[in-house]
């Protein structure tokens, strides 16, 4: 009996120890006692070697510093919905977050990245359209660090070169079908996720559209948009040059489609480049280039512009060390490595004057160099999340044949216009005030 | 045949709930081919691969030391709070007690997703996400009533003179508390403390919404986000399980009575 | 009128307010508190990846829009829908397992802590477990289909429940009589009309117990369809709980989310209130 009293007494004191060591654990530098500056993005493939590489050189470069990486899910959305939950619990790690490009402006207008100005980056380097993306109102954000943009691959060993419109891309595919034998003649990605929303945006912007306009107004249910959706629905149901399982095909599926020398044609980003050269997977290795996206007329080729930029979390203790790490990682030649390690196309447009990048890449820096300038952002606003999941919807509904595109496009802009009023964000999606 | 049959049924049931257990634990050291298909009911060969995997890539320890920390400490809070308040619920007279008792019921009703919010902004304002006080303080929202209530229901059980020796003898209220009635009541709180630590050790939506790193994450939580990686790797997940169903089993097996005892006097008599 | 009270009385009023404090004070701060904070975060508009709107007080257009909401209406439909379901086999099983318990078996303790186990392991694990055995790489998926997700999910939170309403109803078949079955063997009553018309008539306070008990589990129910499906596929299985909590912390919109989160309190708290009255009406113990 006494000896239960005593610890009963006892427990209190335990308690107090247990807290007091909660509170203290949850602070504090690295194990070795160096302040460690953490990094959080993709570390897909080799993408986590060229990474550590990179950090490596980092600590030589600027001592007593350490960098550690903080793995996320592959998948983008999840990665954001982790950055999400990190940056609204104000946590101060990590302090370099790689984030899409669609997400700088969501992100710096919550307050939970911090503005790089204080720093005076040098930007005239850099593309364009990327750094427009990381503006917001009036202040610039994060810096580009690899650009994404849509292409067209095509079969070089089935047609002399790639089609300039539409019509012809639809007439060339149809002539491989028959006369090799193809199951496919295009594919791209159509499952009711972002992806599908590049698509569109690179079909709309060859028909002449475009989701916003110069005023920030929501123009997606114009003349334009009706006839490129309605030209993506027949070209699956009624030309039958695409297969209708893309419509739940992501990157990966159209790619091993092309991959597999199913189709004549695919759409995907750069990444698919590097990984459809390789001879031991690949059967199409050596047999395709890519190209910029067709055009209508009244339209020109237009690329969706996606890519990765790195910003510095708002509640960092270390901005001062992260801004260093951002400018690292963004110097021409670590670039240049990631570009050769990666196959990922740098944002600096210095690099594609140099033979070194086509080197790197293993096609030729002009041909990417054309298709990055036809590249076109996405709407750079705060609720592009929420635009993107009323977009996706109609599409997948029009593409699907639950609805006509002229009906489900003129409810997506109105929900988007709806959108875009409940968020205060009324003078469209002007980035400025 | 009337007499065996339902000992057979009961068996049975009983047995086929303990299949998929059975299951889990034979795929989780066999081979990773074998996972989904070709497997027999009889495992024939047995690795502990995922097991190790588990603890050497993934450092599943950190996670039971987080759980073990958390559900501790709340168990200790609760019950040594608990008991004082249950104490004076039960034996005490004093006006208000019907209504504080069924307040205190009520509010272990309280559905987790109804008072997470308010917690999170608190804790953030605070600095408490992820950290040992900003769990172990929004799990006494559940471990306190639930602890004042078992407590309650096993003091009532005690007989009425108990208290009147002690006071009898001059000793305080409080020495008669911690010298008389606990020592006395000890199943009672035993049963209480296991099944606080049971439920504060398999708690999952305030893990999830307040802690953020691997670092932090109490088992439950950190097995639910194996998920999301590009391949999911079962074999590990599964390993995991098992390891987070080792102490609760435990628990069970060698309190079974008393955790019986303690539900069954909350939930059903007065 | 209360009389007047003895020195001796009015400090053990003092000793009991002492006692109960700390437990008390912690659970207003951390519960009862932030139940109302949630109440009267529902009647603003606080969307925290839009600070420049700041928290606007909007009375109830947060709740105008849940029951314009389509999506909230298939929550609700849903979590009635699982209620429904798991509450019924589990106390189809749970009295099947309880009559086999009250019988004088050998084995009586390991068999009730064989069948508690599946009770006591963490939900999550629960999950994942019925999980495994229906995930089928390659092949049809169970869990692609807005029915047929439901099975593995009903299936896991009634192998986990069971026990625990079988142990009520266990204790409510032990609190029966003998004497009565044999009053009634005596008057040549076969083992179903003794069933009929002695255990399940005396049994109604424990199954009515149960039932509220679990109703308002399955009501508030969270871990094992997050764990599982998600709410997927899309928001097929999207109980109340997830689309609250979606709301707050995946949509950071507080105020909706908040309004959705009252609506389970409310529910639940109904709920509550009946278990509590049952509990505290006399239970008809021979």
């Amino acid at each position: 009996m006494i000896r239960t009293t005593l610890a009963l007494r006892a427990c209190p004191g335990c308690v107090a120890l247990v807290l007091a060591g909660g509170i203290a654990s949850g602070c504090g530098g690295g194990s070795d006692g160096r302040p460690v500056l953490t990094f959080s993005g993709s570390a897909v493939g080799r993408e986590a070697e060229i990474l550590e590489r990179q950090f490596d050189r980092f600590e030589t470069a600027h001592p007593p510093w350490r960098v550690e990486l903080r793995s996320t899910p592959d998948s983008a959305d999840e990665r954001r919905q982790l950055y999400v939950q990190w940056l609204n619990a104000r946590a101060a790690r990590p302090d370099v977050l790689q984030l899409d490009v669609i997400w700088t402006a969501e992100f710096a207008a919550a307050g939970w990245i911090r503005a790089l100005d204080d720093f005076a980056p040098v930007v005239s380097d850099f593309f364009p359209g990327s750094i427009e993306a990381d503006r917001w109102r009036g202040s610039l954000y994060a810096l580009p660090w690899f650009v994404d943009v849509g292409m067209l691959y095509w079969r070089t060993d089935l047609m002399p070169q790639p089609p300039a419109t539409f019509e012809a891309l639809m007439q060339q595919a149809d002539d491989v079908m028959q006369g090799e034998g193809l199951p496919f003649g295009f594919v791209w990605q159509g499952a009711r996720y972002e992806g599908l929303v590049t698509v569109f945006l690179e079909h709309l912007g060859g028909f002449g559209g475009q989701i916003v306009d110069e005023h920030g107004e929501i123009t997606v249910d114009s003349e334009e948009a009706v006839r490129a959706l309605t030209y993506m629905r027949d070209a699956i149901w009624s030309r039958h040059v695409v297969p209708s399982a893309v419509l739940t095909w992501q990157e990966e599926q159209s790619r091993f489609a092309f991959q597999n020398g199913q189709a004549a044609f695919m759409r995907n980003w750069p990444y698919a480049h590097a990984l459809m050269q390789d001879s031991r997977g690949s059967r199409v290795a050596g047999k395709f280039d890519i190209s910029l996206m067709p055009a209508a007329a009244g339209g020109s080729p237009t690329a969706a512009l996606g890519g990765s930029h790195l910003a510095i979390n708002a509640y960092s203790a270390h901005a001062n060390a992260a801004f260093d790490l951002i400018a690292f990682l963004t110097a021409p030649d670590q670039m240049l490595e990631r570009a050769r390690v990666a196959g990922q196309f740098p944002s600096r447009l210095s690099l594609y004057d140099t033979p070194a990048l086509t080197e790197a890449l293993g096609l030729a820096a002009s041909s990417a160099r054309r298709v990055i300038e036809s590249a076109r952002p996405r709407p750079v606003t705060p609720i592009y999340s929420e635009l993107s999941d009323i977009l996706q919807i109609r599409l997948h509904r029009a593409l699907s044949q639950q609805q006509e595109p002229r009906e489900a496009l003129g409810e997506a802009a109105s929900a988007m216009r709806a959108a875009l009023t409940r968020a205060g964000l009324d003078g469209g999606t002007r980035r400025y005030d | 045949m009337r007499r065996w049959l339902p000992t057979f049924a009961t068996w049975l049931l009983v047995g086929a709930g303990l299949f998929p257990l059975y299951w889990v634990v034979a795929a989780s050291l066999g081979p990773e081919s074998s996972l989904f298909e070709g497997r027999s009911v009889i495992p024939s060969v047995i690795v502990f691969d995922h097991y190790r995997a588990l603890f050497d890539e993934r450092d599943f320890l950190i996670p039971i030391r987080n759980s073990l920390i958390v559900a501790s400490a709340t168990t200790l809070l609760a019950v040594t709070a608990g008991s004082l308040c249950a104490y004076a619920l039960a034996r005490l007279r004093f006006r208000g007690k019907t209504t504080i008792l069924a307040a205190v019921l009520a509010i272990s009703m309280f559905p987790q997703v109804a008072i997470v919010s308010p917690l999170f902004l608190a804790l953030r304002a605070a600095g408490l996400i992820n950290t040992y006080p900003g769990l172990i303080l929004p799990y006494l929202t559940f471990a306190m009533p639930l602890s004042i209530w078992l407590l309650v229901g096993f003091f009532r059980q005690l007989p009425d003179d108990i208290e009147e020796a002690g006071l009898i003898d001059g000793a305080s209220r409080i020495r008669t508390f911690w010298e008389i009635v606990v020592p006395l009541s000890w199943p009672g709180v035993t049963a209480t403390a296991i099944l606080t630590f049971l439920y504060s050790w398999n708690e999952f939506l305030f893990a999830l919404s307040f802690t953020l790193e691997p670092e932090r994450y109490t088992v439950p939580v950190a097995i639910a986000l194996f998920r999301g990686q590009y391949q999911v790797a079962w074999g590990q997940i599964l390993a995991a399980a098992i390891v987070a169903t080792i102490p609760v089993a435990l628990l069970v097996l060698i309190a079974q009575r008393r955790i019986v005892g303690g539900l069954t006097a909350g939930a059903v008599k007065g | 009128m209360p009389q007047r009270m003895s020195i001796a009385e009015s400090r053990e009023v003092r000793m009991a307010w002492l006692f109960a404090a700390p437990a008390l004070l912690a659970i207003a701060l951390v519960a009862a508190f932030p139940v109302l904070w949630t109440f009267w975060e529902s009647l603003h508009r606080h969307d925290l990846r839009l600070p420049w709107l700041g928290r606007p007080f909007v009375g109830l257009s947060n709740y105008r829009e849940a029951f314009t909401d389509a999506r909230a209406w298939s929550a609700i439909a849903h979590t009635l829908f699982f209620t429904a379901t798991t509450v019924s086999a589990e106390l189809a099983l749970g009295l099947a397992l309880a009559l086999g318990l009250n019988r004088p078996l050998r084995a009586r303790g390991p068999l009730r802590a064989a069948a508690l186990l599946p009770w006591a392991m963490p939900t999550v694990v629960a999950a994942l477990i019925w999980r495994f055995m229906f995930e089928s790489p390659g092949g049809s998926s169970w869990f692609v289909d807005p029915l047929a997700a439901w099975v593995p999910i009903v299936l896991a939170d009634v192998w986990k429940m069971m026990p625990f309403v079988a142990l009520l109803l266990l204790a409510g078949l032990q609190n029966i009589d003998h004497s009565m079955y044999e009053a009634a063997a005596l008057d040549g009553a076969g083992p179903v009309r003794q069933f009929a018309f002695i255990t399940l008539p005396l049994l109604r306070p424990a199954i009515a117990a149960a039932v509220v008990f679990r109703s308002l589990d399955a009501f508030r129910v969270f871990d094992v369809i997050y764990v599982m499906t998600g709410g997927g596929p899309g928001t097929a299985t999207e109980p109340i709980s997830l689309y609250a909590f979606t709301a707050l912390f995946r949509d950071l919109r507080f105020g909706f989310g908040s309004a959705l989160a009252m609506m389970v309190f409310f529910v639940s708290f109904f709920l509550a209130l009946a278990w509590i009255r049952l509990l505290a009406t006399p239970e008809s113990v021979t």
